[in-house]
């Protein structure tokens, strides 16, 4: 805990300022619910538990609370990694919904992060979709643009675009049309192991300021240890891996485009550029150079990191603070002589800013996701149940379970959540939230564009897949990419 | 006396080759058995036992939790495996039986009769082995939402009798080509028609072959994976290829207990292969080597 | 000599005219029965999508686009797969992966036949040992293999460390040259069980008279094998061979599950390229002209395996 409060001092600096700039580059907007040039962790304390939101009666003036109709939905689900309190919170989400709306047939379905894409791009070429979805928020655009989603704001749902984060209205925008409504928005941080950090020479409470120390301290870590110093996952086709390089790419003053300026207009490729380059050469360093990191990082994910992290062998790695609510059931399911080893692990475990590029720029995804409704010819059954859409639309926005939605890991998507009584309780007791809402103004969204997915997924992957396994030097690497988003943004390609 | 010294030096040789076959086998022996083992082994270590390194050859704390959280019909895990192993031996069940009642009157006709086209259609049913299952998943996709059996046993029913109906024709024809034509001839003398000879004649001794091509079609369709990822996506529908990799996909890495589940969902095909092999081996060798 | 076979072969008479055909059809009317439901359930499940597979080929579908409104290129996606560098790596890998998957497998198979052909103590339970790993499914196969070559706690690093054979443990599958060949041993492990199983039956056929005959005039193991032995089971072979072939190019579930075909598209073969354009990249029209190159390869493989089984057919007893 007193870490924390050493932090916050920095913190309340680096917020401000860093959520002024981006603060700047929103169009003028009404005044939103809370004040975003006061951005902190203090003031984030200051206004929860300030404000009461009664769900059942804002739902009940879009939708009346008898209304009888049916409705299919697809959700990114909770799973076996995900912390035993999120999982709890999922399932009161469906038994409240219900109870408040005894007469909507609700029939909903829960699928893995990668699943779900896959899934839904399928289920949408035989027209066999579902009414309402909740997408990850790098893919809204996709669909939006081939013209599958039906337009929806805010407004349509009994909120007000200004209860929303700019930056979620954004991915949710479609040549000037909104089709969508953010649920939650999350932004990473960095956790750390002191412990390790203090056996391998480091100083345990202060973390990597810089991606240059990332590469320095995983050094350090594995040549006095002998273990894995930073968790790089370099996985194809999997969702961690954008989210795990691009604050790294973006940090060095990279992109793929121009998507981490204030005003970004995807014109020009950066991701040859010389700041990109480097960004990729910290990689090539750490794992090819240094050896600091997991050799299976090629293969792995952020769930393979989480157990090396809890058996104390891992370092630091890029997170949610629900990770911390991970750490603790593993250790929960731990037996004989790793109960004790996992414990001290937990009890080390601190929380950090996403370290900055060598120029002081930090960035990191903003991440999330947003709920959408499909047109009726896309959907299985040929019809969508307007109301009953809007009903849970309404219901997993609004302040109440927008919050407790994202309780573990995330925010909540819905600006007014952080007033309620839930906040203040989350504060009190999800340890290094501060640290995760403090990395909002860094949230740098991705490129509003329909090929978005392509390039996150696959074009960047095998960028670090091709200079990590040496098929292509760092410099080939990172051209060959910047010609295939070229191609891609072209329409074309192989 | 040149005959003794030629035997004893073909025995030399003999023994040469004997033991060179020794050798061989138990290298395919461990070849074989030592993933499997190693499968076992994790699967009885815990979560954090798993990833020592160096790994423990045999767990210091065994434990069989990963199988408890498995068959434990209390656990959410529990109930979603039991609900993958039945379906799993839903649709492979029907589809064998589906299978068997296609290919056996069409193995019959393709060995008995000459029709024009005879030799055409069974060769162009045998083509359809060549066809990679990936390449007809969209199509496939399509045209099982316009018969409306997207997410339904079904879907997966259908296609799977097309992967096994061209071995099983083939199997079986091998077979009937073996059984004498004298024996229907003579019931039909007796006054039995045509397809009462094969039903009470020519079925009951084609019964290895049967076996054979049940247990094949079983075995294909429980083990199958691709069809079934893109089929099927509500949880309840699933089979255990796909239910397993969407335990550990997303999240955590749970070696021992994705080592506890392969085991398990080994399990039945292995001791259904084990019990019924010999027949097996022999439909092979009567219907496919002989003909 | 041509009178018997004359009478013999009835159905080989001159080709029929055309009336006699559709009388030749009617009266066999009731034998079409027979072969209705197998042949319906093929023609549903083959015939549209082999449509709509080589319609879609000439399209392109970018990512802004649904699909029914995708954009037509005639040869493009023909002329730019040939022309891509990935695809030739890709091809390269599918010949290297089913070349050494068929013939590896298929010399185990046979040794492994032959070895247990000689009854001895435990031949039934060795021999259901190793049939084993054909009989349990892919994809569990797959874990087992990924977890025994991890390149953090894999089992082989393991002990290569612990006997001092190398400082790290080794990278089988992170790594773009071993990638491949440690795939092929998983295929390898899958797959001889088969081979194995056809030619212990094809072994079965081979008369002892012969064997011992030769036996007697002095011939050694080696002669005995190579002269009277394999000649025998080359029918068996030649459609062994085939099927493991077309098995082992059809092979998905192993390249996709052990590594998704990386790294770096080392271990891509041509399902698993098509399979990752198609749903991976929503490449539908670049992935359909993948499909038809990939169909009429197999059409070619295709035709010779159907001549050696209709030649294995027509051949009777030696």
């Amino acid at each position: 805990m007193t870490s924390l409060k050493l932090g916050a001092a920095v913190l309340r600096g680096a917020v401000v300022s860093a959520f002024l700039a981006s603060a700047l580059s929103t169009t003028a907007l009404a005044a939103p619910p809370v004040d975003l040039s006061k951005w902190s962790p203090e003031y984030v304390r200051s206004i929860a538990g300030t404000e009461d939101f009664d769900t059942a009666a804002e739902c009940g003036k879009v939708t009346p609370l008898d209304y009888k109709g049916d409705l299919t939905f697809w959700y990114q689900g909770v799973f076996e990694g995900d912390p035993d309190l999120l999982r709890q919170y999922y399932k009161d989400f469906f038994e409240t919904f219900r109870k408040t709306y005894p007469n909507i047939n609700l029939k909903e379905q829960a699928l893995t992060y990668n699943d779900l894409l896959d899934k839904f791009r399928t289920a949408l070429t035989a027209n066999a979709g579902p009414m309402v979805v909740r997408l990850q928020i790098l893919g809204g655009v996709e669909f939006a643009s081939k013209g599958y989603l039906q337009e929806l704001k805010p407004e349509d749902v009994g909120w007000s675009t200004e209860d929303f984060w700019p930056g979620a209205m954004k991915s949710v925008t479609w040549e000037g049309k909104t089709y969508g409504v953010p649920t939650n928005n999350e932004t990473m941080a960095l956790i750390w192991n002191a412990d390790i950090f203090k056996r391998a020479g480091l100083d345990p409470d202060k973390p990597p300021a810089t991606w240059d120390d990332v590469v320095a301290y995983s050094k350090q870590i594995h040549d006095k240890l002998g273990i894995a110093g930073y968790g790089l996952v370099a996985r194809v086709n999997a969702g961690n891996t954008p989210y795990r390089f691009m604050p790294q790419l973006w940090g060095y003053g990279g992109g793929v485009f121009d998507e981490a300026d204030p005003n970004p207009t995807y014109s020009e490729i950066r991701l040859n550029s010389a700041a990109s380059k480097r960004a990729l050469q910290a990689s090539y360093d750490m794992y090819v150079r240094d050896k600091s990191v997991p050799v299976s990082a090629l293969t792995n994910q952020q769930a393979d990191n989480q157990p090396l992290f809890v058996s104390g062998q891992l370092g630091m790695m890029i997170s949610h603070p629900s990770d911390y609510n991970v750490m603790k059931d593993l250790q929960k399911k731990a037996t004989g002589d790793d109960v004790a080893k996992a414990q001290t692990v937990i009890d080390n475990m601190r929380y950090g800013l996403i370290p900055t590029g060598p120029d002081g720029r930090r960035a990191v995804v903003f991440g999330g996701s947003n709920m959408h409704i499909l047109k009726p010819e896309y959907v299985d059954g040929g019809k969508v149940d307007l109301p009953a859409a809007k009903a849970i639309i309404c219901f997993w926005t609004s302040p109440e379970w927008s919050l407790k939605m994202a309780y573990a890991g995330s925010n909540p998507g819905n600006l007014n959540g952080f007033k309620t009584k839930w906040m203040k309780e989350r504060l009190d007791n999800i340890k290094f939230l501060d640290v995760t809402t403090s990395m909002l103004p860094y949230g740098v969204p991705f490129p509003a564009l329909p090929q978005t997915p392509e390039i996150m997924n696959h074009i960047i992957p095998d960028m670090l897949q091709n200079a990590l396994t040496g098929a292509m030097t760092v410099d080939q690497a990172a051209e060959d990419a910047a010609k295939k988003v070229k191609e891609v943004a072209g329409g074309g390609g192989l | 006396m040149a005959t003794i010294h030629n035997a004893k030096r073909r025995a030399r040789r003999v023994d040469g080759w004997r033991w060179a076959g020794r050798i061989f086998l138990l290298f395919m022996l461990l070849y074989t058995a030592v993933p499997m083992i190693w499968m076992l082994i994790t699967s009885f270590k815990s979560g954090f036992a798993a990833m020592a390194f160096p790994p423990e050859w045999w767990p210091k704390e065994p434990t069989l939790a990963s199988y408890q959280k498995l068959l434990d019909p209390q656990n959410s895990v529990g109930q979603d495996f039991l609900h993958f192993f039945w379906n799993s031996l839903f649709v492979s069940t029907v589809t064998t039986i589906l299978s068997v009642i296609v290919a056996v009157p069409a193995a019959y006709a393709f060995s008995r009769f000459s029709f024009p086209g005879r030799n055409f259609l069974f060769f162009s049913v045998l083509l359809r082995n060549m066809f990679p299952a990936v390449i007809f998943l969209v199509p496939l996709f399509i045209l099982m939402r316009l018969l409306g059996l997207i997410n339904t046993p079904g879907s997966l029913i259908l296609t799977y009798m097309t992967f096994g109906l061209p071995l099983a024709i083939w199997l079986l024809k091998g077979f009937y080509d073996n059984i004498p034509i004298q024996l229907e001839q003579a019931a039909r003398i007796d006054g039995a028609t045509r397809f009462q000879a094969f039903v009470t004649i020519v079925m009951p001794l084609s019964v290895p072959g049967i076996i054979a091509t049940a247990i094949y079609s079983f075995i294909g369709a429980w083990n199958e994976y691709i069809y079934a990822y893109t089929f099927l996506n509500r949880n309840d529908q699933l089979t255990l290829p796909i239910g397993i990799q969407r335990f550990f996909s997303e999240n955590t890495t749970d070696f021992p207990g994705l080592m506890a589940a392969s085991f398990m969902m080994s399990v039945p095909v292995v001791v259904l292969f084990l019990v019924l092999q010999r027949y097996f081996v022999r439909a092979l060798t009567e219907g496919a080597v002989k003909h | 000599m041509t009178i018997v076979s004359g009478h013999v072969a009835a159905s080989h008479q001159a080709p029929p005219t055309r009336a006699s055909l559709l009388k030749q059809m009617w009266v066999s009317r009731t034998d079409y029965l027979y072969v209705l439901p197998a042949i319906a359930v093929m023609l549903i499940v083959i015939a549209y999508p082999i449509y709509y597979t080589i319609d879609l080929s000439f399209f392109k579908t970018p990512p802004g686009l649904q699909l029914r409104d995708k954009i037509f290129v005639g040869w493009d996606n023909y002329t730019a797969i040939l022309s891509s560098e990935v695809f030739w790596k890709v091809t390269l890998n599918t010949v290297i992966w089913t070349l050494s998957s068929t013939i590896i497998a298929f010399i185990l198979g046979f040794a492994a036949a032959l070895a247990l052909h000689r009854d001895f103590l435990g031949r039934g339970v060795l021999r259901a040992i190793l049939i084993i790993p054909w009989v349990i499914s892919a994809v569990a196969a797959s874990y087992i293999w990924k977890w025994i070559y991890h390149s953090d706690f894999g089992i082989i690093g393991a002990i290569l460390v612990q006997l001092g054979l190398a400082s790290r443990p080794p990278n089988f599958i992170d790594n773009i040259n071993s990638v491949l060949p440690s795939l092929i041993v998983v295929n390898i492990w899958r797959e001889f069980p088969f081979a194995m199983i056809m030619l212990m039956a094809g072994l079965q056929t081979v008369p002892d008279q012969l064997l011992r005959a030769a036996q007697v005039d002095g011939a050694s193991t080696w002669q005995r094998f190579w002269h009277v032995t394999f000649p025998h089971l080359s029918g068996v072979s030649t459609v062994t061979i085939l099927l493991l072939a077309v098995s082992n190019f059809n092979s998905f579930i192993i390249p996709w599950i052990m590594t998704g075909g990386g790294p770096s598209n080392a271990s891509h073969i041509w399902i698993t390229h098509i399979y990752e354009l198609a749903f991976g990249r929503q490449r539908w029209g670049v992935a359909s002209a993948y499909s038809v190159l990939l169909f009429l390869i197999l059409m070619t493989l295709g035709y010779f395996y159907v001549r050696a089984l209709s030649g294995n057919d027509r051949r009777g007893p030696s």
